[in-house]
């Protein structure tokens, strides 16, 4: 991990944190239903405050920083999407192709939601159904770890279709 | 502080637990049924299991005296159990509830039991001897959304009832024939049926998770999703409080509490562990965590998870082992009850998790 | 009338006592100031600033957070968001956690650090000034603060205005969650009276 990007993971470290603490809610508008209500949007009390860090105009200039989630919390289920950083062509079409073959193994991933929220590239749902049978630390944990290695992962692959046939 | 009695019962969340009040009996709701457990030695075994609803039980409550059992589940209902010879046999409870039922609690006087719901009322039941049945009252105004919990005033008639629109509220729930006129107090001094004696909001909201009144019953302490407990004095019927006291925490919200004496409150909720609070009408503050962290967190078997599946995968592969926390319970704690009291000064209390754990911990 | 679709009526926005028709001020205290107008906040804001020059950091972040438009329209809240943004950049990185300590101690010091922790977050999630047309952080600071490193150096080299502003708000999110620990980050989802 490198130094500057320190305070910016501990930032989404403790925010994903603060989010996750959620708890299991059965519907109060549909009979015998348990739906993630940050989904259902059914109603506005369930639903916490949504949190964005970093999603200004001049994001890339922080330096290293390329992932920018945005934490939807609610009373059973919390919503994290991620902006990729897409600079040019390349990117775009690798971005895609990427985040593209991870939703298709969305349920390999458990809490990968199969499409992303609209203006985002990839968006996770956890419900209280992960936090009771996975590890929350370890959670926030994998999803911070998908952060930094996703423009990783970006990179590399730009590098391998810029090596000559 | 003996270390505390950790019961790991089995891999899945425990939504409430309760002991009978011998001690012996522990009854567990995980998921759809309750699981009765008898004391033998120092472990808990599993003795029977109480089948009957279809969806997942959120609640559990077994009477000190009588020893029925009460239960309720999101599938909208509420079960009376009483043993029988050929069993434990249940009793239907006419909730007349749309939504799933939420918190289950017998009244001290045993006459009646509360329960909350996502329907937006609580379901006040008493059995009616004609017609050999539990029925229901209900409780309306002034609710705007799903109840999470419910705690009894000692005088078996004032309810107090957190909801998720972050109101903590008392009422009325006197029953003619059932109840005894009550006491006035500070609370109020007619209490006809559904009489709203106190209703009480946070500055930062957050839904109320936890409400308990003071061995006196002259306080009330609840707990919210905003990271505080807030403990409210009253002064007189129909006036606002004499002293409402937020304590806003640095912790991540606490689920549960219960008083230790009038001035002292034990809570836990999502840091896993439980924390004591301390203080009088003219202040609270957070005293400090009940675990004692210098030795090893939880024993017995390192909880395997998916997500050392999720580590194979990342290419670092970042030497973080942290798979044990280093608190007792590896989750969240959804339920904090007293095991052993003696005239409202708790000598032990009980938590129950996420993580499948009762623990009994001593004060 | 005969264009409308009534399959595609959400049947439940028609029906007062609706869930999805939740009283959301319900949630609001009633002790909620009354609402300020964006002039109040300028008042305000050159206030503060006279703090900042005349080198009371502390008592600068004090009072812009004991005035925030809790009950105020966007354009107040725009205003004041931008003068606690120059507050927090006008306060060196060393000086931080003493400045905190400070303003998050004595009366009312949790409401300040959750009001504080509430600004960071907007801060981080709303487009840097100073990127576009007009802005309020182009005006000079403080003149005084030329005295070792200060972070408003930093806006100097222009295009890196935006990172920078996020990297004091990381800076500041990193210290602020020492002290009032993760607590105050659950407060400002569940807060609604938001800044």
């Amino acid at each position: 991990m490198s130094q500057s990007l320190r305070p910016y993971l501990q930032c989404c470290r403790s925010s994903l944190t603060a989010a996750l603490a959620i708890s299991n809610f059965a519907s109060q508008t549909s009979e015998r239903h348990n739906v993630p209500e940050i989904e259902a949007k059914s109603s506005p009390e369930l639903i916490l405050n949504p949190i964005t860090i970093s999603r200004n105009e001049h994001e890339k200039l922080y330096s290293g920083l390329t992932c920018y989630p945005d934490i939807e919390p609610s009373v059973n289920s919390v919503r994290i999407s991620l902006s990729i950083k897409q600079a040019d062509e390349i990117e775009k079409v690798l971005v895609h192709k990427f985040t593209r073959f991870l939703q298709q193994r969305a349920e390999s991933f458990f809490i990968l939601r199969r499409k992303p929220v609209k203006g985002y590239d990839i968006s996770f749902l956890v419900t209280n159904y992960h936090t009771e049978h996975l590890l929350k630390h370890q959670l926030v944990e994998f999803i911070i770890t998908f952060m930094e290695e996703v423009d990783k992962e970006v990179s590399e692959m730009k590098l391998f279709v810029r090596i000559p046939c | 502080m003996a270390a505390p009695q950790v019961h790991h019962l089995f891999h899945a969340p425990i939504a409430d637990h309760s002991f009978s009040s011998d001690r012996q009996t522990l009854a567990v709701a995980r998921e759809n049924n309750v699981e009765l457990y008898q004391s033998s030695g120092n472990k808990f075994t599993l003795s029977d299991e109480l089948k009957g609803h279809e969806k997942t039980v959120t609640s559990v409550d077994i009477a000190p005296n009588s020893g029925r059992i009460v239960t309720c589940s999101q599938d909208r209902n509420a079960y009376v159990w009483e043993q029988t010879p050929s069993g434990w046999k249940p009793t239907l409870v006419l909730l007349r509830i749309n939504r799933a039922a939420t918190f289950v609690r017998w009244s001290p006087s045993e006459q009646k039991f509360a329960v909350g719901s996502g329907a937006r009322v609580i379901a006040v039941c008493y059995f009616e001897e004609e017609n050999d049945w539990w029925i229901s009252k209900h409780l309306k105004k002034p609710i705007r959304s799903t109840i999470t919990t419910l705690a009894w005033h000692p005088n078996s008639v004032l309810l107090a009832a957190g909801s998720t629109d972050s109101h903590a509220r008392v009422f009325s729930s006197f029953i003619k024939g059932i109840d005894t006129r009550p006491e006035p107090s500070a609370w109020g001094e007619r209490l006809p049926f559904n009489t709203i004696c106190g209703e009480y909001l946070n500055d930062s909201a957050g839904w109320i998770q936890g409400v308990s009144f003071s061995p006196s019953g002259n306080a009330l302490a609840f707990t919210g999703h905003d990271s505080s407990v807030t403990v409210v004095y009253p002064s007189a019927p129909e006036q606002p409080p004499r002293a409402m006291l937020n304590i806003s925490t640095r912790l991540l919200p606490l689920n549960s509490l219960i008083w230790n004496g009038e001035n002292e409150i034990i809570a836990a909720g999502h840091d896993c562990e439980p924390f004591r609070f301390r203080g009088d009408e003219s202040g609270w503050q957070l005293a400090g965590s009940l675990e004692n962290k210098d030795g090893d967190g939880a024993g017995g078997a390192r909880e395997e998870s998916a997500l050392n599946m999720f580590r194979q995968m990342d290419l670092k592969g970042q030497a973080q082992s942290n798979t044990k926390l280093k608190s007792t319970h590896q989750n969240t704690v959804n339920a904090v009850r007293v095991f052993q009291e003696n005239d409202g000064q708790v000598s032990s209390f009980s938590t129950s998790g996420v993580d499948g754990r009762v623990v009994i911990w001593s004060t | 009338m005969s264009q409308i679709n009534y399959r595609t009526i959400n049947i439940d926005q028609l029906d007062p006592e609706a869930s999805v028709n939740f009283p959301m001020e319900t949630l609001l205290p009633a002790t909620l100031p009354q609402p300020g107008t964006s002039s109040d906040a300028a008042n305000v804001a050159t206030q503060v600033r006279q703090l900042l020059r005349g080198g009371d950091a502390e008592g600068a972040l004090r009072a812009v957070l004991d005035t925030a438009p809790l009950g105020g329209d966007e354009g107040a809240k725009q205003v004041h968001l931008a003068t606690v943004t120059e507050v927090l950049q006008g306060i060196r990185q060393g000086e931080m956690t003493r400045v905190l300590e400070g303003v998050c101690a004595g009366e009312g010091g949790a409401e300040r650090a959750d009001c504080l922790m509430k600004y960071i977050y907007k801060g981080m999630s709303s487009p840097a000034p100073g990127s576009g047309a007009q802005s309020p952080r182009n005006k000079s600071v403080s003149p005084q603060s030329t005295g070792g490193f200060s972070q408003i150096q930093g806006r100097n080299l222009g295009e890196g205005g935006g990172g920078q502003q996020m990297s004091v708000l990381l800076n500041w999110h990193e210290k602020l969650v020492e002290i009032a620990g993760t607590g105050s980050i659950v407060r400002v989802m569940t807060d609604r009276r938001t800044v």
